[in-house]
């Protein structure tokens, strides 16, 4: 029982899809915000086999793919819902869209594909990435609630250079964003976007798993470790011509990357190309005490990304004790505090990169043990998920 | 009697890319063998009455046709070589219908020689030698040079099936070097150069840039380097170099937008979508350097071009290409990944009195002049396919 639910907002969250199990942010932000005692109802664009287990209410949209007839009569049954279901929420939608100046077809569509989104009472709708409030910017106001926006390091920096302007619309609205850190609250100013509808939260991890064991030993053979996507945001492959640097200066290491995705070929060629293949190991994705077990084992860890939001991975890998050396991507430089919890190397340097990876291996173990120290007690403090929840309780509540 | 050799040249689709497309257009106009194409057609082509077309289109009612046709052909007057076809596909699990609209068509016309145009598919045609038709396979591009070494089973693949191959076709002299790392024997490998038609060059237009103007062409793919020749020009801007760089069929790339971004090019340079071939000959002609900055490539034609059309060349000594541009001869070369090298060789190239511009510009005229001409293609081309 929640004794103060009848007094806290229900928070409507527009995501793709159910999150996954190993998608720890999302499924962390839910169950904290129901047990401080909120509703929340997740919308997604459709859900799949086993997402009903999911422990809260689940709205899909219909399914708009597939052969002409499905779209067809879903697109029939959307209008009728919206003409005898919720008729008013419905047409202050398409004044709201008509007033933004969308085209008669275009404010039809929004009414057939968004209206499911207008079924539930709620009080804020938060849409969990900035794309998927495209053509919905004017659906919270027209449900009465209020609208919210997080932005992540993709959807805020990339997503704009595939679709130009594609926040112009959302910029304009009254919005509360969440981002993960201040250098993207920077950049969301640079869009005239007021300071105080802007709130940093950064993410948390889960500190009682991702714990270090105190006694940190040092491998003889230097173990070096990414986890990452493969994705060239990673900037994995800058990395490994820094790791080409460390063999070029006889450095007795290992390096795993922990991870897969669509640009396996290329790192795997760079490998090969620069002759360090005899020095990495690629693993693929690995499961979360997988992934922990690799960490226990490890000495650095490197996140030399070219874009970056925050990232998880590094506050896991300061948790666990390593050594973290990471690029000046957006968050990157507030995850890692510069010489004090780890180390920040300017981007697209792998040089530097290489000279900053011997410089931590040649550390003595008093300073290795002052960063890590650090490291782990700031984690501890600033990045839980108790905090977080906290933070997000005020987010929807003041 | 026609006694014309029977050649299939495929690629999977019709037309090709320009220079297979260039290869046929040649190898018909010798009259001395007959084309065949096969595969998907994708635009209505016109050729000449030596090139005869058994391709289908990509929609469902036209494959249907396309198979019924020959399935009938077959059925009618060459009914065990039908049947032995299909007991093939149905023990290596390839008999799909669409895997019988591609088949059917190359068994009836039952060419002497089937070009195979890309290794990956070698596996799917290597059945063709069970009816007397010979193999030959064209080595170029990623498909060599790359695929194999991040995907073992395509490694394998080849290992398995390029001894069984008649002859090779190399576009150069280090591709056919790294084709033998998967069996392929030295002896079978002919390298032949692709060549231009240089009659299609009539005027060079005199440079007239106040500012260096650089130019790369091709697909974005990573193995082209452009992440490379970014960092080069961020380089170049912090020496204070003044310059333009086009990248043309690079547009809508965001890894290479937000390097441009991120470093602040975006005044120096700008992203082009693929542009028809007369318009990227006059960007070519328009521009001081070419630039190829590849991390592996056989000899890539856009360079040939530019040596043509008078365009200096500065490329990564990622390949074949060396094989053409001699550093400080007819072109330039820096390293492979290596950003500052690059930036280096374009301040040089900066520097440069316009005398040493025409001695390149003219060397690299010679070269393709002497080693990149179509009738040396064609003539190399037949001569391989004869000796079969």
């Amino acid at each position: 029982m929640h004794p103060e639910r009848h007094n806290k907002p229900t928070i409507g969250l527009v995501l793709s899809t159910v999150p996954r199990y190993s998608e720890t942010f999302f499924r962390n932000k839910i169950i904290g915000l129901q047990n401080n005692g909120f509703d929340v109802v997740l919308f997604v664009d459709y859900i799949e086999e086993g997402d009903l287990n999911f422990p809260c209410s689940i709205v899909a949209a219909p399914d708009f793919g597939g052969n002409l007839l499905k779209l067809f009569l879903n697109s029939c049954s959307s209008i009728i819902k919206s003409l005898f279901l919720h008729p008013k929420k419905s047409f202050k939608l398409y004044l709201l869209d008509k007033r933004d100046g969308l085209s008669f077809k275009k404010r039809m569509r929004n009414l057939i594909v968004n209206q499911f989104l207008l079924a539930k009472t709620i009080d804020w709708l938060h849409f969990g990435f900035g794309m998927l409030s495209n053509n919905r910017e004017n659906v919270a106001q027209a449900i009465g609630a209020k609208m919210a926006v997080s932005f992540r390091g993709f959807d805020l920096y990339l997503s704009p250079l595939k679709h130009e302007n594609c926040y112009d619309k959302l910029f304009l609205k009254d919005v509360k964003y969440h981002l993960l850190s201040q250098e993207m609250k920077e950049d969301l100013i640079d869009n005239k976007i007021s300071a105080y509808k802007i709130k940093v939260i950064p993410p948390a991890i889960n500190i009682d798993f991702f714990q270090s064991k105190g006694n940190h030993t040092e491998n003889k053979v230097v173990k070096i470790i990414t986890i990452a996507r493969l994705h060239w945001k990673k900037g994995i492959e800058y990395t490994l011509e820094a790791i080409h640097e460390l063999k070029q200066n006889e450095i007795n290491f290992h390096y795993t990357i922990i991870g897969d995705g669509s640009q396996l070929e290329r790192l795997v060629f760079a490998a090969h190309q620069l002759g360090i293949q005899d020095c990495i190991t690629f693993t693929g994705k690995m499961s979360q005490v997988e992934v922990k077990k690799q960490l226990e084992e490890s000495d650095v860890y490197l996140q030399y990304s070219i874009q970056e939001g925050f990232c998880n991975a590094v506050l896991e890998a300061q948790a666990m004790g390593l050594m973290c050396i990471v690029s000046n991507a957006e968050g990157l430089s507030e995850n890692v505090l510069n010489g004090k919890t780890g180390w920040v190397v300017p981007k697209r340097q792998p040089k530097l990169l290489a000279q900053k990876i011997i410089e931590v291996i040649n550390l003595s173990s008093n300073e290795r043990e002052s960063i890590r120290e650090t490291a782990i007690s700031r984690v501890r403090e600033e990045f839980n998920l108790q905090k977080q929840n906290k933070s997000f309780e005020n987010f929807y509540e003041n | 009697m026609n006694n014309k050799l029977k050649i299939a040249i495929y690629s999977g689709v019709i037309p090709s890319s320009t220079f297979i497309e260039r290869l046929i257009i040649g190898l018909a106009s010798s009259n001395t063998c007959e084309i065949y194409l096969f595969g998907a057609i994708q635009n209505e082509s016109n050729y000449d009455s030596n090139v005869k077309f058994a391709g289908y289109k990509n929609i469902k009612w036209h494959k249907t046709i396309h198979l019924i046709k020959y399935s009938a052909f077959l059925f009618f007057f060459r009914r065990k070589d039908k049947k032995k076809l299909d007991s093939i596909l149905k023990s290596q699990k390839r008999n799909t219908l669409l895997d019988k609209v591609k088949f059917y068509p190359v068994l009836w016309h039952k060419p002497d020689i089937f070009h195979l145009q890309w290794a990956k598919g070698l596996k799917d045609w290597i059945w063709v030698q069970e009816f007397g038709i010979k193999v030959v396979l064209s080595l170029r591009g990623t498909q060599i040079n790359l695929s194999p070494i991040a995907n073992k089973s395509l490694a394998d693949m080849y290992k398995a099936n390029f001894p069984k191959v008649d002859a090779f076709h190399a576009v150069s002299k280090a591709i056919a070097l790294e084709a033998e790392k998967y069996v392929a024997q030295k002896e079978k490998i002919k390298v032949v150069y692709s060549g231009l038609n240089l009659e299609s060059i009539k005027h060079v237009v005199e440079k007239e840039n106040s500012i260096l103007k650089m130019l790369s062409i091709g697909r974005p793919h990573w193995i082209k380097g452009y992440t490379y020749a970014l960092d080069a020009c961020k380089i170049l801007k912090d020496k204070g170099c003044k310059f333009e760089y086009t990248i043309i069929g690079a547009a809508g790339n965001i890894e290479l937008a937000y390097q441009i971004k991120d470093l602040n090019l975006q005044s120096e340079i700008v992203l082009l979508h693929r542009k028809p071939f007369d318009t990227v000959q006059k960007l070519i002609e328009d521009s001081n350097l070419l630039v190829l900055p590849s991390l592996k490539e056989g000899i890539a034609n856009v360079v040939l071009e530019a040596m043509l059309l008078h365009t200096l060349v500065l490329t990564t000594d990622c390949g074949g290409i060396t094989e053409v541009i001699v550093d400080n001869h007819n072109g330039f070369v820096a390293p492979i990944r290596d950003s500052e090298k690059l930036a280096e060789k374009i301040m040089e190239i900066t520097k440069m009195p316009s005398s040493d511009v025409i001695r390149i510009t003219q060397n690299a005229l010679k070269t393709v002049k002497a080693q990149h001409n179509e009738q040396q293609m064609i003539t190399g081309m037949l001569k391989l396919y004869q000796n079969l």
